[in-house]
């Protein structure tokens, strides 16, 4: 008989053992396919790395507030967004000074009930725990708080799922024209799921699951429903893909109307799908880059370089100007993070 | 009462100096107070007529502004234009013509602070949202007055449609002594008809409930729309009729031509008239039935000035699932 010390080890590395075949299936090509796509920067006559680099890391540098946080605009309160993809952009520098308080404030933000808070004042469990999973993973972070925060993600759903809205569903197809049994991550509890949480989610936990599989000794890893979460989520955005190849905010059909897609949402859901043999991915990839010069939203634009970044390992020039983007920190944060190091 | 004074300082949470914080408490309380007081004596709903945005709407806006008794003098002003989303080529949002003639009509009323607010729905760049709508083109300083209310600071309301959590809002829309609703005459897919109270969801910030607010639709339409219309009592109504939705609204409607601008200080009053020129019976419409403690729906008590509503009518198309709405 082992003992209880053993026996608890014994356990945690069981735990650990879930089956991530899934993620590894050859429904999942990412990482051969981001070679494939991706051209070597030397080849370019570039130092790796600067074709990815936005321009935004002096503006979030002037921007950080007094509590170590990130507004969504400069002088405004700390919100947990924008905190993040603040990180996320400096997490080549996470032993820096900037760094190390806005991770302070991040980790003060974890709720005792589960999930982290959205901005110092509304303490509920907010959606962008999954932007906090995503940052733990970005900077080797595995430890207890990052092993709450894949349960809160895995525990997190939409509501379409339950029975009375299946029922709904069935009874009026057309309504909203979506498989209910296909769920993912809603902006808040007790909502339906939609595109950009669920595209979130889907990558704060290929992210864990990625950490399992190299990390079999630590204890603070034990996701068994993550894989299934994974495999549900991404079956959800592909059955929500408008006809037109892109993705809306929620879904593709309403009332018997195709919706149309967004550049925004149609870039964060392909970065989530990560290589699924469902996407036809030259095609897709193509579509993103056309939307990437024609867009003249800044949100849009950070969002389709992202994606671009994460497959192709680069970013082309646009054809058209941005209006103004304001002093929106997001769109700097986003355009500054090194999606292809974060997402690799 | 300090007691609650207090309570209140802390669900601001410790980001509030003690002195916004009570300064944002008082707000609150008095928009409260004045929730049923305000609500009787204000069903004055003026109809101009405007056939084109081309005409002079300043105009239009300052006749209508006498009719209803309208006074902005010193007020720090909370001009909210209906942008849940653009679509090139479609009257999804209120037009920027109106918007800027809404902004010039309270800088001549002597507004103090003149500030425009809005928070899509749909997508999250609220800015090229505007500039796709020619909100920045139309509206002088336009960068200078806007304030994206998706992502404002907020601030804890505890009271709102009964839910056990209560509601964050902007602390803009908070603070502001007048919040004007600009609304564009729709119909809508869930609601029936969207209109000046409905076009209050737009302040829910996104950053905390979503891109769609989809919160509002759990705790249900009509009680989210009652429950905002509660916490913003000292608000003013003007929808845009010069070219509504009807159909598939509010984003994938057709444009339906009705040459009117409806104005009031009891939104419901507003809302209700303009669903009688829609041809909508209003008391079909959830939440205007459920705001009838609130203001006046019937028009026995709404004093109508301007145009009278026959002369105006405009039946609008209405799907299949709302032909009940359909005034008899």
């Amino acid at each position: 008989m082992p003992s209880t010390r053993f026996r608890h080890r014994r356990t945690a590395e069981a735990r650990c053992r879930v089956d991530w075949s899934h993620v590894n299936s050859p429904h999942h090509h990412a990482p051969t396919l981001a070679r494939n796509l991706r051209p070597n920067p030397q080849e370019l006559g570039e130092t790796p790395g600067r074709a990815a680099s936005g321009s935004g890391r002096p503006t979030l540098a002037a921007a950080q507030n007094a509590d170590g946080g990130w507004g969504y605009f400069p002088g405004k309160q700390s919100w947990l967004e924008p905190t993040v993809y603040a990180l996320l952009a400096l997490s080549d520098q996470s032993g820096g000074p900037a760094f190390a308080r806005g991770w302070r404030l991040i980790r003060s933000w974890e709720r005792r009930g589960g999930g982290w808070r959205g901005c110092a004042v509304a303490n509920q469990a907010h959606w962008a725990t999954s932007l906090v999973v995503t940052l733990h993973a970005a900077i080797g972070a595995y430890d207890a708080a990052f092993e709450r925060g894949v349960a809160w993600l895995t525990a997190s759903i939409g509501v379409e799922g339950r029975l009375l809205s299946r029922v709904a569903n069935w009874l009026e197809p057309n309504i909203v024209e979506f498989d209910p049994a296909l769920t993912g991550w809603p902006w808040q509890a007790g909502a339906s799921s939609w595109i950009e949480p669920t595209a979130h989610a889907l990558m704060a936990l290929r992210s864990a699951a990625h950490a399992s599989s190299s990390q079999l000794n630590n204890p603070h890893l034990s996701h068994p429903e993550a894989a299934h979460r994974i495999a549900t989520g991404e079956r959800m955005l592909l059955e929500r893909r408008c006809r037109d190849g892109g993705w809306n905010y929620g879904n593709r059909r309403v009332l018997g109307a195709d919706l149309p897609s967004y550049p925004e949402t149609t870039a964060m859901a392909l970065m989530a799908l990560n290589g699924h043999a469902g996407v036809r991915w030259e095609a897709a990839l193509n579509h993103v880059e056309r939307m990437w010069r024609e867009t003249r939203s800044p949100l849009a634009r950070a969002w389709l370089g992202a994606c671009l970044l994460q497959y192709r390992g680069e970013r082309p020039e646009p054809a058209v100007a941005c209006p103004r983007a304001g002093d929106d920190l997001v769109v700097a944060a986003v355009d500054a993070i090194r999606w292809d190091r974060i997402l690799a | 009462m300090i007691a609650r004074r207090e309570l209140l300082q802390t669900s601001l949470g410790a980001a509030v100096s003690a002195g916004m914080a009570a300064a944002l408490s008082a707000t609150m309380a008095c928009q409260r107070a004045s929730t049923r007081s305000v609500a009787r004596s204000r069903a004055a709903v003026a109809i101009l007529r405007a056939a084109s945005y081309s005409e002079d709407l300043l105009d239009r806006l300052w006749r209508g502004a006498a009719a209803c008794g309208l006074e902005a003098r010193g007020l720090r002003v909370l001009v909210k234009p209906n942008l849940v989303e653009f679509v090139p080529g479609a009257v999804v949002q209120t037009d920027a013509a109106v918007l800027a003639a809404v902004v010039e009509l309270f800088e001549k009323l002597g507004a103090a602070e003149i500030i425009i607010g809005e928070g899509p729905g749909h997508r999250r760049d609220t800015l090229f949202l505007a500039e796709e709508a020619g909100y920045r083109a139309a509206v002088p300083r336009f960068d200078a007055r806007f304030v994206d209310l998706n992502r404002d600071d907020v601030a804890h309301v505890r009271e709102f449609a009964d839910t056990a959590g209560g509601i964050y809002l902007p602390r803009t829309a908070l603070a502001a002594d007048l919040v004007v609703s600009v609304a564009r005459m729709k119909t809508h897919h869930w609601a029936g008809a969207t209109l000046a109270m409905k076009n209050l969801f737009g302040v829910v910030p996104g950053a905390l409930y979503g891109w769609p607010k989809n919160y509002l639709h759990q705790v249900g339409i009509g009680r989210s729309v009652v429950g905002l219309y509660r916490i913003f009592p000292r608000s003013f109504a003007i929808v845009d009729g010069i070219v509504g939705m009807e159909g598939n609204g509010p984003v994938q409607g057709r444009a339906r031509p009705c040459g009117v601008l409806v104005m009031g200080r009891d939104l419901a009053a507003v809302d209700a008239t303009c669903c009688r020129i829609m041809g909508i019976d209003p008391m079909q419409i959830e939440h205007l039935r459920l705001a009838s403690s609130l203001g006046e729906i019937h028009d026995m008590k709404i004093e109508q000035r301007g145009e009278p509503v026959a002369q105006v009518r405009t039946r609008f198309e209405l799907i299949p699932q709302f032909q009940y709405v359909r005034l008899g």
